[in-house]
């Protein structure tokens, strides 16, 4: 039996021990790699960002998950909960599945820790979970008021008395809804919420369901959308580069600008960072915990987990041609 | 009788709300606002007959001491477990219930769908082969998207991450509008055929 035959039989557990190494060790050791921004993620960032500081305006973030797939969902949950904390955007938070509920929460709270200053009903409300029986009349009733749909928030809070709650009636008012889920959840925002009532509706979701949602975001029913957790790692990049930038001249972030994130690279690997813009060579230190990075340290082990399913298809393709052809020699 | 009933439902609302879609005036919308709420009643059935359900597939199977019961004993046992924690102590944070979902519940979860990375792995290495030109195609459109997916791309040629947006916004979203509009049709016929009465298995056999 020739090398290239025996490694075409080899046992699945040497595979998936090499996968487990590949997964393993770049978590445990990471190291600096670049991120470059795609469209339907500076997409979402520039709308989110277009809330800023608006007393008449509110985002509704949508826990459509389970705790399977928060590897990749929970990154960009806290980045986007973290940018509209950074540019003081109200937030809403809501979840129609139980065990949604305190993944909610969980972000939530990691999220505002870093803001002290931030008020439950005046900053951010968690609506907390509604039974999916109530989705539809829940949707359809923000259309004409949110305060009359939702009812209370998950501490037994009547909505309409919330301080948050100035200046928001319904979808005009709260005019971005993102959806973060693992399945086609989404498409029920954009049939009720974007069709009937004209809401913005984005998309965070796994990298497997990003491909679905491509149709919706060329015909613009989807403002935006994270896929996987490239997409966390790319808005964690945003987050750092512009809502969360300080320095002397920005004491309170700066503006999107497509100049500086293209040539922007933002080294996670040490505790202070640098930024250098390739036009002024800016540079600022920032303190950046592990919470605000952990999408772009997964994306190393991802890198590498490709690169290996890569060449574990080069290999048992090479493997396959010279059996056929020994075969055929034959 | 048994049959017509639920058919006469099903044939009378279909067509009440098929018009209603169309016809858009106050009276329209508060009574599909009123009938809409009456599936807040469901919700609560639904969760009784579920653990119902629940509690005789695994109580009969540990009763007859079938092949691996004791994974039922398991199951039955955490939802007494998780119920009774919920119901003692409440779900807020710092509650054991919070504590078994976080520890528990959340590892468990993830273990089970990371799994996948190692059956990819397994199947990309022991069938992804380029067999006939189809397979090429495809062999060649993952190569790009997934080095597209990760900074190695980026730094081996700026065109192969705009490759790979070009592989998803054009032949993928081809692909996707051409499933979908087989997907509308096929769901608007069978619609058609349940108001009409012609279909009838969801009625079941009897």
């Amino acid at each position: 039996m020739t090398f290239w035959e025996k490694i075409q039989n080899i046992d699945r557990r040497w595979i998936y021990m090499i996968v487990a190494l590949c997964i393993i060790v770049p978590l445990l050791i990471p190291f600096n790699s670049k991120t470059y921004v795609t469209e339907p993620t500076v997409n979402l960032y520039k709308k989110i960002d277009s809330f800023s500081d608006k007393e008449d305006k509110a985002i509704l973030l949508s826990f459509s998950h389970d705790a399977s797939t928060m590897a990749e969902l929970f990154p960009m949950e806290v980045s986007i909960l973290r940018h509209c904390f950074e540019r003081n955007i109200k937030v809403f938070l809501i979840c129609f599945s139980p065990p949604s509920a305190p993944l909610m929460a969980y972000a939530l709270n990691v999220a505002k820790e870093d803001y002290p200053d931030l008020e439950s009903g005046v900053d951010y409300c968690n609506f907390g979970y509604k039974p999916y029986g109530l989705f539809l009349p829940i949707v359809l009733g923000m259309g004409d008021d949110v305060g009359e749909a939702v009812d209370t928030d998950a501490d037994g809070r009547k909505v309409k008395n919330l301080e948050i709650m100035k200046g928001i009636r319904n979808y005009d008012d709260l005019n971005l809804i993102i959806d973060f889920a693992a399945s086609a959840a989404v498409f029920s925002w954009i049939t009720y919420a974007r069709v009937r009532f004209g809401a913005n509706v984005a998309a965070g979701v796994t990298a497997v369901m990003a491909a679905d949602n491509y149709p919706y975001l060329q015909s613009g029913q989807l403002v935006g959308m994270l896929a996987g957790l490239k997409g966390a790692a790319e808005y964690e990049k945003l987050v750092d580069v512009f809502a969360a930038y300080e320095d002397e001249q920005y004491s309170d972030g700066r503006n999107f600008s497509q100049e500086v994130i293209k040539n922007t690279w933002v080294p996670i690997m040490k505790k202070t960072i640098s930024y250098t813009s390739g036009e002024t060579n800016v540079q600022t230190d920032v303190e950046l915990p592990y919470k605000f990075k952990q999408a772009r340290i997964g994306m190393n082990a991802q890198s590498i987990a490709h690169i290996m399913i890569i060449v574990f298809i080069i290999i048992g393709n090479i493997g396959y041609f010279l059996s056929r052809k020994n075969k055929n020699e034959v | 009788m048994k049959r017509q009933i639920p058919l006469i439902i099903v044939i009378g609302l279909g067509f009440i709300f098929v018009a209603h879609t169309f016809i858009p005036s106050r009276t329209s919308q508060d009574f599909y606002d009123w009938w809409v709420s009456w599936s807040k009643a469901i919700s609560p059935f639904a969760v009784v007959l579920g653990i119902l359900s629940l509690f005789m597939v695994h109580g009969t199977k540990i009763q007859r001491k079938a092949p691996n019961w004791q994974y039922s004993v398991v199951t039955l046992l955490a939802v007494f477990v998780t119920a009774f924690v919920g119901f003692v102590w409440g779900t807020d944070e710092g509650t054991p219930f919070l504590w078994l979902f976080k520890n528990v519940q959340m590892p468990m979860s993830a273990t089970m769908f990371s799994l996948l990375a190692f059956y990819i792995a397994s199947a990309a290495y022991k069938a992804f082969r380029a067999k006939s030109p189809q397979a090429t195609v495809l062999l060649v459109a993952a190569f790009i998207v997934m080095l597209g997916q990760v900074p190695l791309g980026a730094a081996i040629s700026r065109w192969i991450p705009e490759a790979s947006q070009w592989i998803l916004n054009v032949p993928n979203l081809a692909a996707k509008r051409g499933i979908a509009t087989g997907v509308g049709l096929g769901a608007t016929a069978t619609s058609l055929k349940i108001l009409l009465g012609i279909e009838r298995t969801y009625l079941g056999s009897d």
